[in-house]
This record gives C-alpha cells, sequence and structure tokens, in this order.
C-alpha cells in the first residue's frame, strides 16, 4: 500500500465522517424548519406552559358583553372601582404555578382550595383544603375566607369578613395570586 | 378509501393501518444507519490498513453481524415505536464503530487476540447492549409505566450501588471498588445501571414534590430558598455521592449523580437556588475531599502542576495525562491517519484515553465530528424533554440526556486538562460493558419517551 493512497484514505475517512454528521444535521434541519407550518398555534401558545390542566368547572359561558360596560371596564382599568357582575369578566392568575391562566367569572361563586371539589384547586402546602370562597352578592363580587389556616390576602391585607373586591387588586391564597379584570 | 370491511377483527385493521403509514421517519434513519454502517466498515478496514497493511476479514464480518442488530432494532423501531427519533439511533451505531474500531487499533498495537483482545469483549457486549436496548423498547410499552415503579428504581439504585462493597463479589481495579464479578471472567459495573434507575427515581420524585420545592420558602437575597425540611432529598442525594467518593473511591461517578440530580431539580422548579444550593454542596464537598483523601488530592495535583517534572515522574502521577495530551499534539489537525499514530503509549489508552487515542489519529477534524455527534445526540435528547409530552417524561428523557453530555464533559475535559481527571466512561466509545449496556438502555428509554410524546404525524390522520 503506497503512502499516498493511505493518505487519500485518510482524509477520505475524515470527509466521510463529516458527510455522515451533516446527514444527520440535514436531517435535523427538517425537524426545525420544517414544523412551522404546520403548528401555527405552537408560536403564540409556547411550550413552557405545563400540560392542559383540567378546566375548572366554572367555566360557565360568561355574560355577553353589554353595550355599556365597555366604558366602564375602561375606566376601571385604574384601581378602585370595586367589582361587580357587570364589570368583572375574568380571573386572571398573576402569581403561582398556574401563572397566566384566565378563568371566565359567571354568576355562581368560586370555591377555592385543595380539595378537588373546588372550582379552584391550588395544590400547595399553604392552602387549605377549603380556604376561601369568591361569590356575588347583590351584584358584586365578595372574597371570602372559610377559616383557612394562613388566611386569604386582599391587597396584602389579611381579611377578616368577607370583603368587597376591586378590580385590578391583588388576592392572594396560598402560594397563588389572582386578580378580577373586566 | 380503501378501509378493510372486516369490522370484527380489529388486530388486522391495526395492522393494516400501521403497514399505511408512510414512516418518514424510520426511512430517514434506515438512510441514515446505511451511511453509519458504511462509516464504520470504513474505519475497521483503514485501521487495518494503516497498521498491518492487509486486510483481514474476521473484525469485518463481526462489524457486519453488529449491524445486523442495529438493523433488527431499527425493524422493531419500525413496529414497535414508529414515531420514535430517527437520529439518535444512527448517532450511537457510529459512535461505537468508533469505538470498536479504536479499540481494535489499539488490540493490533498490543498484539492481543482472540478472546484478550479488548475489542472482542466489546464487540460481545455491544451485541448484548443492543439486544439490551431491543428488550426495553419491545417491553417498555409506555414511559410512564416506569413511573409507578418510583420507589422501586430508588431503592434498586441503592441495591447496586452498594453491591460492590460486599464481601465475596465486590472487586477492587485500580484502586476504585466499583465492580462485581465471579472470578475473573465476568466483571460489571452496577453503577452504570444504577445511573438509570436513579435518573427514573429522581423524575418520578420531583414530578411528585416539585410543588413544594418550588413554591414553598423564603426569599433570601432577592432568591427563594427552599424549606429545610424540602432539603431533605438533596442532601440524602449528596451524602450518597459523597459515600460513594469516601468507600467506593470513585470521583466521576459521584459527580455524575450529584450533576443529574441538580440538573433535573433544577428543571423541575425552575429555581436557581436549587443550582446554588447544588454548587455550593458540590464545592464544599470537593474542597473537603481533595484535601483530606489521598487520591483525590493527587489527581488535583496532577491537573494543576502536570508538566513539572517531579509530578510526571510520581507514582501515579501525570505520566497518563501528559501522554494523551502529547498524543493529541501529535494528531494535529487531520491526526496520523488510522493505524499510523501510537496512541498505545498512553496506559489506558483503550477506556479513560481514548479520546485521546482518537485525537492522535484522526486529529481536531475528527475529535470535533464525534463532539459534534454527541452535541445532537443531547440537543435530540434534551429536545424530546421540551416536545408537548407528560412531565415525567420530561424529566427524564431531560436527565438521561444530560447525563450523557455531562458523561463527555467530565472525560473530554479530563483528558484535555480542563478539569481534573475522574475516572468515568465516554458513552459509547470507550471499552467497558456496562458502560455500554447502561447507554444503550438510556437510548431505548429516550425512543420510547420520544414515540410516546410525538403527536401522530398529518400523514396518519389523513390515513
Amino acid at each position: 500500500m503506497s503512502e499516498l493512497t493511505l493518505l487519500l484514505l485518510r482524509f477520505g475517512f475524515l470527509i466521510l465522517l463529516w458527510f455522515f454528521v451533516l446527514g444527520v444535521v440535514y436531517a435535523l434541519r427538517a425537524d426545525l424548519f420544517g414544523r412551522g407550518n404546520r403548528k401555527p398555534a405552537a408560536a403564540s401558545g409556547g411550550s413552557s406552559s405545563p400540560a392542559p390542566a383540567p378546566a375548572p368547572p366554572v367555566a360557565r359561558p360568561a355574560p355577553a358583553p353589554s353595550s355599556p360596560t365597555a366604558p366602564t371596564a375602561a375606566v376601571n382599568r385604574s384601581r378602585g372601582g370595586f367589582a361587580t357582575a357587570a364589570n368583572a369578566r375574568r380571573l386572571v392568575i398573576t402569581q403561582g404555578p398556574r401563572e397566566g391562566q384566565e378563568i371566565p367569572l359567571g354568576s355562581g361563586p368560586i370555591t377555592i382550595g385543595r380539595s378537588a371539589d373546588s372550582s379552584l384547586v391550588f395544590r400547595d402546602d399553604y392552602t387549605s383544603t377549603h380556604h376561601a370562597r369568591l361569590l356575588q352578592w347583590n351584584e358584586e363580587w365578595m372574597i371570602q375566607d372559610l377559616g383557612s389556616t394562613n388566611g386569604t390576602f386582599l391587597d396584602g391585607k389579611r381579611i377578616g369578613s368577607p370583603t368587597q373586591v376591586p378590580l385590578h387588586t391583588p388576592i392572594k391564597v396560598g402560594q397563588t395570586v389572582f386578580e378580577l379584570r373586566g | 378509501m380503501t378501509t378493510p370491511k372486516i369490522v370484527a377483527d380489529t388486530s388486522v385493521i391495526k395492522t393494516m393501518r400501521k403497514l399505511r403509514i408512510p414512516q418518514t421517519e424510520r426511512n430517514r434513519e434506515l438512510a441514515l444507519l446505511i451511511l453509519a454502517f458504511i462509516v464504520n466498515i470504513a474505519m475497521v478496514l483503514l485501521v487495518q490498513l494503516g497498521a498491518t497493511g492487509a486486510i483481514d476479514t474476521t473484525l469485518v464480518s463481526l462489524t457486519a453481524t453488529l449491524a445486523a442488530l442495529v438493523l433488527g432494532l431499527h425493524v422493531c423501531l419500525r413496529y414497535a415505536a414508529p414515531r420514535a427519533d430517527p437520529l439518535l439511533l444512527p448517532i450511537v451505531t457510529v459512535l461505537n464503530g468508533i469505538g470498536i474500531a479504536m479499540i481494535y487499533r489499539l488490540d493490533l498495537a498490543e498484539g492481543y487476540t482472540g478472546w484478550a483482545a479488548f475489542s472482542t469483549r466489546q464487540i460481545v457486549w455491544s451485541a448484548i447492549a443492543i439486544v439490551a436496548a431491543i428488550t426495553v423498547i419491545l417491553v417498555v410499552r409506555n414511559h410512564r409505566i416506569l413511573f409507578r415503579y418510583t420507589y422501586v428504581f430508588g431503592l434498586s439504585a441503592f441495591v447496586l450501588l452498594l453491591l460492590p462493597l460486599l464481601p465475596g463479589i465486590g472487586k477492587s481495579v485500580n484502586g476504585a471498588r466499583v465492580w462485581i464479578g465471579i472470578g475473573d471472567l465476568l466483571s460489571f459495573q452496577p453503577g452504570e445501571v444504577a445511573k438509570i434507575a436513579l435518573a427514573i427515581f429522581f423524575a418520578g420524585y420531583l414530578v411528585r414534590t416539585r410543588d413544594s420545592l418550588s413554591l414553598v420558602g423564603r426569599r433570601f437575597l432577592g432568591i427563594q430558598f427552599p424549606r429545610l425540611r424540602d432539603l431533605g432529598p438533596i442532601v440524602v442525594v449528596w451524602a450518597l455521592s459523597m459515600g460513594v467518593i469516601v468507600f467506593q473511591r470513585d470521583l466521576g461517578t459521584a459527580l455524575l449523580y450529584f450533576g443529574m440530580f441538580t440538573v433535573m431539580i433544577y428543571v423541575a422548579t425552575g429555581r436557581l437556588s436549587w443550582v446554588l444550593i447544588g454548587l455550593g454542596l458540590f464545592g464544599g464537598g470537593a474542597a473537603i475531599a481533595s484535601q483530606s483523601l489521598t487520591y483525590v488530592n493527587g489527581r488535583f495535583n496532577n491537573w494543576l502542576d502536570a508538566f513539572s517534572q517531579e509530578v510526571y515522574d510520581a507514582q501515579g502521577g501525570s505520566f497518563q495525562l501528559l501522554q494523551g495530551i502529547f498524543g493529541l499534539a501529535h494528531g494535529g489537525l487531520v491526526g496520523t491517519g488510522l493505524g499510523q499514530g501510537r496512541p498505545a503509549i498512553t496506559p489506558l489508552a483503550e477506556s479513560d484515553y481514548i479520546i485521546a487515542s482518537l485525537g492522535e489519529e484522526l486529529g481536531l477534524a475528527g475529535i470535533f465530528a464525534i463532539l459534534a455527534l454527541y452535541l445532537v445526540f443531547v440537543g435530540r435528547g434534551i429536545r424530546i424533554g421540551f416536545m408537548e409530552g407528560d412531565d415525567f417524561g420530561k424529566l427524564l428523557s431531560l436527565g438521561l440526556a444530560f447525563t450523557v453530555a455531562l458523561q463527555v464533559f467530565i472525560m473530554v475535559g479530563g483528558v484535555t486538562r480542563v478539569i481534573p481527571l475522574t475516572g468515568l466512561t465516554t458513552p459509547f466509545l470507550a471499552a467497558g460493558g456496562s458502560s455500554l449496556v447502561a447507554n444503550w438502555i438510556i437510548v431505548a428509554l429516550l425512543l420510547r419517551v420520544s414515540d410516546s410524546v410525538k403527536p401522530p404525524r398529518n400523514a396518519e390522520v389523513s390515513a
């Protein structure tokens, strides 16, 4: 075997090895770029959100927004206005394991706690089994603590009795913070 | 539509449906596999031409047998996991083949033949490993089954780790007591398999407890630190890996377990504090170990002061490390050519220093090709984790892929003097049966997870 042949074979092998690597990368390319048009939803949804949690049973159809509510909601973007059946349409979780989820508000009460029969289930060590309840009273949203161990906090203050809930005000239950929005 | 009219026999319909799915993934895999076989056989032939100048067909036929086994695995995938990732198997096949050819080349230099040769044993172990992978693919039809046995896997990992300490079956090789074996006949490193069991245990455990690990605790310096009682598991794992260092004198394995757990807990909780705690515990442990354990101290010395004459000449000094580095330097950019360098000068050239041997004969170009293959392999593993699957599969595949990455880093970094050298195996390349079996099982698990999490392709929906 002459030196030259060996030299050529030597470089030939390196080229073959890199050819394989490029073949792998080529196959990879299809996976990276070929998917975009097939799953348009994935771009906005983001893969970081966990597997879809079972929708809470409160998901009754939200009342259709009547025309006067739209300007009210706009006014109430600043804190202060109390949440009423007319201007609060969704509950948004702003902090905690289910951060970013939105639950449409119906007319019925929403129970919050660790037990599976709650309409909002938070499984962390600081939430009691039946922790708190959101309910409508005279068309206005109230939050009521159900004797929880670690308390329910409205805008940083622990509530003792059922309290009226303003819009865009954080309510803390265990490690989860949520607020009512228009 | 050509849907079969027979409704009663659903199994027939299922098979028919399966046959009609255009298996793009598997066809891509087959094409790459054929290329992989060509690379492997070409490498064996070049080794023979370079080292002896003649061609011996025994090893070529043995390599072809392995290729047939890999094809068997491929066929199994077609039926049992048609949507599995198409890149893992070809990459691993090439890495395994490169390892075998290099070990064979070192056997030629040392004059080992038959059963004394490392390459023969490596081929047999590869065959066993591929069969193990096929078994895993066929038996574990859904990775979520493993979730049910979380604690069983945790317990068996402990038992496997403790096995080498038992008198009678435990064996001590090069100072590390990590082997079990009956006589000299069969030796096995249970720690390698324990690695997989631990990964399954960690994944299952973290899925169950991550809420309390991530959400409860007090903030300090802007970082949320966990409660003391939630720290329990990480402390237990830390103590376990330190125990491995002290009693089995196996630094690399301890590092591997601890790194794997830290990364998995970080991914599960998304809290930086765990990484800080992990690094702090590791740094503390390493500092204490390097001061109080002589062999760890020696490793540090070899690393920091490798080129001094005393360290080079000392018993267990930096001679081996520097031989490897000289070999790499000798190889240069394109290498000396297969069979034409002198990698056999380095002690343990076929196991710990296989990267140095490959670097000498294939050069920087060859090493980079190998590292690129590892990169794609690990990248695919992590990608499988990030496909919209269940949390357990996500953590499991991520942990397994990270294990491979960490091993490559520890070994390549150790040989190239980036970090102190610790004895682990370079996945798929280095001579060592237990490591091969464990890594092929990892491949099988990754393939299985990727098959279960991938949504059915368009072709299947429209069929």
